[in-house]
C-alpha cells in the first residue's frame, strides 16, 4: 500500500488529537476524510506531512516510515496543499510552481532552464499554462489551487494531501476542482483531502474516512461509510443518504439533514 | 499557445537582466560622480590616474589629489557604498522572513544593541576602535538575546521574535538614555549624540578596513543563499512540506542581516530606512523574486547612499549628517507607501 496509516496517536504537546487511526490508500485513490471541526483531520494530515511528531503507532509512505525521513525525502514522496494561500508579494505562478523544485536543487543555486521546464509541463498537465506570467495574488481561488496542484507535481510527490479544497470555492468551480483530483488519481497518485461535504467520498472518492473525537468511526469504500447511521452517530443529527440516478443516467448519492427543517 | 508562454517567460527574464546590468552602470557612475563631489573635485581621469599611482605608475598629477583621493575621498565613498548595500540586503532578506514589507532591518534590535554599546564605550571615555567594537558587539549581543528568548516562546517563532525584538529594543534604548542623563553635557553627551546620529565623517580607510569583512560576509552568504529566501516568505509548514528546513535558514539569515548592520552602524552610526525603502523601489524594478532583488537592493542601495552623502556633505557650506538626509528622503517615501500598497 502506498499510504499506510497503522493505530497513529499524536497531536500538540502533551495533548493527543488524533487516537488510534488505522487507515490507508493505494495509488490511483482518493482518500475523503469526513468529520465535524475538531475530529482531527489536519492533526492527521500534519502527522502524515511529518509537521507533527507521531507519538505512537506507524505511518509508512511506500514501506518507508515517515518518523524517520527528513524533510527532503518527505517532499519527494507527499505534497501539501494548503488552503489559504495569501502570500504577502507578488510572485508569478511561474515562480510559485518552481518553488516545487526547491529540495532538488542545491542551496546556492537558482532554479535553471530544467527547472522551469518541469514547472511548465506541470501547469500544462493541469491545463493551467496560460497563468504562468500571471501574478499569483491576482488569481482567483481555483486558479490558485490549481497553480498548488502543479507545484505538487512539480515536488515529484505520489501522495497530494488537500485540506478542504472545496472549502472557499464556488459551486462551478468546486466541480472542476473535483474534475482535476478525479484526473490526478488516474494519472496514478494518490489524492487524500478532508472535507465537510459526505457528498464529496460519494462523488469522488475510493475510500472513505469518517472521524469523530479523534477515531475512526469508520473506514472503507464510501457505500460502507457514508452510511445513515454512521453519520447521525457522527454528527449528532438524523441524515438520511439516498441514491439517485441524475438526467444522464448515472446514480448519486445525496446526504439530507432531516427533521431539522420544521 | 505554450510556446508563447515559454517565450513571455524568457522574455521577461532577459529584460530583468538588462535591468540588473543597468544597476551596475548607475552604480558605477554614481561611485565616479563622487569622487567628483565635494571642496576639491576629482575627475574620472583623475580618479583612475590616483589609483594607478599606488601601483607604480607616474603621470603628471597633483600630490593633492592622490592625497585626497586615497585618504578622504575613496575610504567615504566606500564606506557608503558598503553601508547602503548592507542596509538594504539586510532590509530586504528580513521583509521577506518576516514576510511584511514594512520591517527595517532594526527589527531584532541590532541599531539599538550597537547604540547602547558605543554609548557605553563613549561613557568610558575609549578610544574610536573600542567604541566601534563596542557598538558591533553590543549589536550583535541584542540579537542574539532577541534570538535566544524567542525560543523559549510558546507562540509562532516569526510572531516570537518581533515581540522579543521590540523588547529588547525598549531596553537598550532606556540604557542609551540612562547613559545620555547620567554624562557630562559638555563633553560626553556632545559625542554619544554626534556618533548616534549618523555620519561617514569618520570613515577613515582603518575603520572600513576591519568593518568591510563582516559586511562581506553577510552579502556573501545572502546573495549565495538568496534564492532561498522566495521560500522564507511562505507558510512556515508550507515551506517544510517543500523540503527544506525553515529554523536553520532563519538562523542564518538572521545571522548574516546581523552582521550587516552591525557592522554599518559602527562605520556610519544610525542611518534609517535605506533598508527598508530601497527594497521596495528594488522590487519595482525586478520584481519581488530575491534571486535578482537581492542583487538589485544591494546595487541600489550603494548607489543611492553613495549619492546622499554627495549630498549631505556638498548641499550647505556646513556637513550635514547623512541620518538626517535619509531620514528626510524616507519618511515622505514610507508614506507613500502606505498610501499606495492598497492598490495592488
Amino acid at each position: 500500500m502506498l499510504l499506510e496509516v497503522e493505530s497513529v496517536w499524536g497531536g500538540y504537546g502533551s495533548k493527543d488529537v488524533v487516537r488510534g487511526v488505522s487507515c490507508g490508500a493505494e495509488a490511483g485513490e482518493i482518500l475523503c476524510l469526513v468529520g465535524p471541526n475538531g475530529c482531527g483531520k489536519t492533526t492527521l494530515f500534519r502527522l502524515m506531512l511529518g509537521i507533527l511528531p507521531i507519538r505512537q503507532g506507524h505511518i509508512r509512505i511506500d514501506g518507508r516510515e515517515v518518523s524517520g525521513l527528513s524533510p527532503k525525502e518527505l517532499s519527494g514522496l507527499i505534497a501539501y496543499i494548503p488552503q489559504y494561500h495569501n502570500p504577502v508579494y507578488a510572485y508569478t505562478a511561474l515562480d510559485v510552481v518552481v518553488m516545487g523544485r526547491a529540495a532538488r536543487f542545491s542551496a546556492f543555486d537558482t532554479p535553471r532552464e530544467d527547472d522551469r521546464e518541469a514547472a511548465f509541463a506541470a501547469m500544462e498537465k493541469l491545463n493551467v499554462l496560460s497563468l504562468a506570467n500571471e501574478k499569483y495574488t491576482a488569481l482567483s481561488g481555483g486558479q490558485r489551487q490549481m497553480v498548488l496542484i502543479a507545484r505538487a507535481i512539480c515536488q515529484s510527490a505520489r501522495i497530494f494531501v488537500l485540506d478542504e479544497p472545496a472549502a472557499n470555492l464556488d459551486y462551478a468551480n468546486q466541480q472542476r476542482l473535483m474534475e482535476a483530483l478525479r484526473d490526478l488519481a488516474k494519472k496514478g497518485y494518490c489524492v487524500v483531502m478532508s472535507t465537510h461535504s459526505p457528498e464529496h467520498p460519494a462523488s469522488i472518492g475510493n475510500k472513505a474516512l469518517l472521524m469523530r473525537e479523534g477515531q475512526v468511526a469508520a473506514f472503507g469504500t464510501p457505500a460502507q461509510v457514508i452510511t445513515s447511521a454512521h453519520l447521525e452517530a457522527v454528527y449528532g443529527i438524523p441524515i438520511d443518504v439516498v441514491t439517485v440516478q441524475d438526467s444522464r443516467g448515472v446514480k448519486r448519492t445525496i446526504c439530507l439533514p432531516v427533521g431539522g427543517g420544521k | 499557445m505554450e510556446l508563447r508562454v515559454r517565450e513571455a517567460a524568457a522574455r521577461r527574464r532577459r529584460y530583468f537582466r538588462l535591468v540588473l546590468l543597468a544597476l551596475a552602470l548607475v552604480l558605477l557612475g554614481s561611485a565616479l560622480f563622487s569622487f567628483w563631489v565635494g571642496y576639491y573635485p576629482l575627475t574620472p581621469d583623475q580618479v583612475v590616474k590616483a589609483f594607478l599611482s599606488r601601483f607604480g605608475w607616474e603621470g603628471e598629477l597633483p600630490d593633492q589629489a592622490v592625497t585626497i583621493f586615497w585618504k578622504i575621498r575613496l575610504p567615504r565613498i566606500l564606506s557608503a557604498l558598503f553601508i547602503g548595500a548592507s542596509l538594504s540586503v539586510a532590509g530586504a532578506t528580513y521583509q521577506g522572513m518576516f514576510r511584511n514589507p514594512l520591517v527595517s532591518p532594526d527589527i531584532l534590535g541590532v541599531s539599538s544593541g550597537a547604540s547602547l554599546g558605543a554609548a557605553l564605550a563613549i561613557l568610558r571615555g575609549s578610544p574610536n576602535w573600542l567604541i566601534q567594537v563596542s557598538a558591533f558587539v553590543g549589536g550583535v549581543a541584542a540579537v542574539a538575546f532577541s534570538y535566544l528568548v524567542s525560543r523559549k516562546s510558546v507562540h509562532s517563532q516569526i510572531l516570537s521574535l518581533v515581540l522579543t525584538g521590540s523588547m529588547v529594543m525598549a531596553l537598550c534604548n532606556a540604557g542609551v538614555t540612562m547613559i545620555k542623563y547620567v554624562s557630562d553635557p559638555n563633553d560626553v553627551l556632545q559625542q554619544i549624540t554626534f556618533w548616534l546620529m549618523g555620519s561617514l565623517t569618520k570613515a577613515d580607510m582603518d575603520s572600513f578596513r576591519w568593518s568591510v569583512i563582516p559586511m562581506a560576509v553577510g552579502l556573501a552568504v545572502i546573495l549565495l543563499l538568496r534564492w532561498r529566501l522566495n521560500l522564507l516568505t511562505l507558510d512556515e509548514e508550507e515551506a517544510r512540506t517543500l523540503g527544506i528546513n525553515v529554523r536553520g535558514y532563519r538562523i542564518l539569515f538572521i545571522a548574516a542581516s546581523t552582521l550587516l548592520s552591525a557592522a554599518a552602524v559602527c562605520l556610519g552610526g544610525l542611518i534609517g530606512w535605506v533598508g527598508l525603502m530601497i527594497p521596495h523601489m528594488a522590487r519595482a524594478l525586478v520584481g519581488v523574486d530575491y534571486s535578482r532583488l537581492i542583487p538589485a537592493s544591494a546595487m541600489l542601495g550603494a548607489a543611492y547612499l553613495v549619492l546622499m552623502d554627495d549630498l549631505a556633505r556638498s548641499v550647505l557650506s556646513m556637513e550635514l549628517p547623512l541620518g538626517v538626509v535619509t531620514s528626510v528622503m524616507g519618511a515622505p517615501f514610507f508614506i507613500y507607501l502606505i498610501l499606495k500598497r492598497k492598490e495592488r
